[in-house]
């Protein structure tokens, strides 16, 4: 199934594509890379734990963090991820090259986010 | 006492579970996938990697559509907001003018967008629109499809024509729901009219209002009919907001990379208002 998920080069470009029996045109329509499939599977491991903690530890742990909100898990989820876009985009737009270490900043973000806030 | 188990619920959501997977998550997925790609078409896709997020983070283009549209944002949250609230403060209380001043407000909020385009089009056009030729009759030299700065005016007053009532509304309904007692008190006490409306109407209005700054904030972002039926984004570039422009790239040029990279930057500073404005409402609520 997942051996047409790589991205083409360019040598292909314009080349006739043999179909295999999982390539039909709704797969192929939306242009699946294994980058972006492991960035989904990623978030769907995020919201599967956060499913687990909640029935290991029910209510959501709220309190009210450091920015003065109230929060619970999955708001901490939500802005350790949104976070982590807009570190990656600035990095991007300010520094341009070394992704990765925006990604370590982020890491570093998501645990302050998930002690403090 | 126990509560009995009943998983049947579930079944129940499975639709909203379709329906959101086709209409967003499916559709969200595939614009995440073609921003790391180029393509000609022909579902053949090559991998760019990060190149399109730097590219329209850097660009003059993409700085200028976004300085447009905050500023734009900005300039009709100004003048619909204090607006929408004088109106609503001169609305009658109790009678037949309540229902007719109803009325009158809900028109505009239920004409289509293209349509108000359309009609703000012909009505501001110089040679036979109203708007237009009335203003070069006085003496203004108005064309709206040649000075950046007519456009602009047009558009504002456009959608100040077609959104105020929305906050008219929103603040008529907080007002309607503060007790007498409150204005009996004031009134006692000899407030001022202005004393009244800053510690009275104000804050009970505090939870409308931020509902009613974030529709018309949302709305604003993401206008896209209107100002195309009425300006196409022009002249020049001048009236291209967020999404004209982004639509110009991803369709007119067929730049399905950066358009989805941008589309994606533009989703993530709507998430990011969105969630402020979650915050402020649930501050309000928690205080209330």
């Amino acid at each position: 199934m997942f051996t047409k998920l790589y991205a083409a080069t360019w040598g292909e470009v314009g080349k006739a594509k043999d179909k295999g029996f999982f390539d039909f045109d709704f797969f192929s329509w939306m242009a699946w890379t294994w980058q972006t499939a492991a960035f989904f599977i990623f978030i769907a491991i995020c919201i599967t734990v956060m499913l687990l903690w909640e029935k290991k530890v029910p209510g959501g742990s709220p309190r009210r963090g450091i920015l003065g909100l109230d929060t619970t898990r999955g708001d901490r989820l939500f802005v350790s991820l949104l976070g982590s876009a807009f570190i990656h985009l600035a990095w991007l737009g300010l520094v341009g090259s070394l992704l990765w270490i925006a990604t370590i900043i982020c890491i570093a973000y998501f645990i302050v986010v998930f002690k403090y806030v | 006492m126990n509560k009995t188990i009943n998983q049947k619920a579930w079944l129940f959501v499975i639709p909203v579970f379709v329906l959101v997977a086709f209409n967003a998550a499916i559709p969200l997925m595939t614009v995440v996938n073609y921003s790391f790609q180029e393509t000609f078409g022909n579902n053949v896709f090559a991998w760019e990697g990060t190149r399109w997020f730097k590219q329209i983070l850097l660009s003059e283009r993409f700085h200028a559509a976004l300085g447009r549209q905050i500023a734009f944002t900005f300039i009709i949250l100004l003048i619909q907001i204090p607006l929408g609230i004088g109106i609503a403060l001169t609305m009658p209380k109790k009678g037949w003018g309540v229902p007719v001043c109803l009325i009158l407000m809900s028109m505009p909020l239920l004409i289509p967008w293209n349509v108000v385009g359309a009609m703000w089009n012909i009505f501001a056009l110089p040679d036979i629109g109203f708007l237009g030729y009335t203003l070069n009759a006085i003496g203004f030299d108005y064309n709206f499809t040649q000075q950046p700065g007519d456009a602009w005016f047009t558009t504002i007053l456009m959608d100040v024509w077609h959104w105020t009532s929305l906050v008219v509304l929103l603040s008529y309904a907080g007002l309607n729901s503060i007790q007498p007692a409150y204005y009996q008190a004031a009134e006692i006490d000899g407030a001022s009219r202005w004393a009244t409306f800053r510690y009275i109407e104000l804050p009970k209005m505090k939870k409308v209002l931020t509902l009613a700054i974030l529709l018309r904030f949302m709305d604003s972002f993401m206008i896209y009919t209107e100002p195309f039926v009425l300006t196409g984004g022009g002249p020049g570039n001048t009236t291209a907001f967020l999404s004209i422009d982004l639509v110009k790239m991803a369709l007119g040029q067929f730049d399905l990379g950066p358009a989805a990279a941008m589309s994606l930057i533009y989703f993530f500073i709507v998430l990011l208002v969105c969630w402020v404005f979650y915050n402020l409402m649930m501050k309000n609520e928690a205080q209330s």
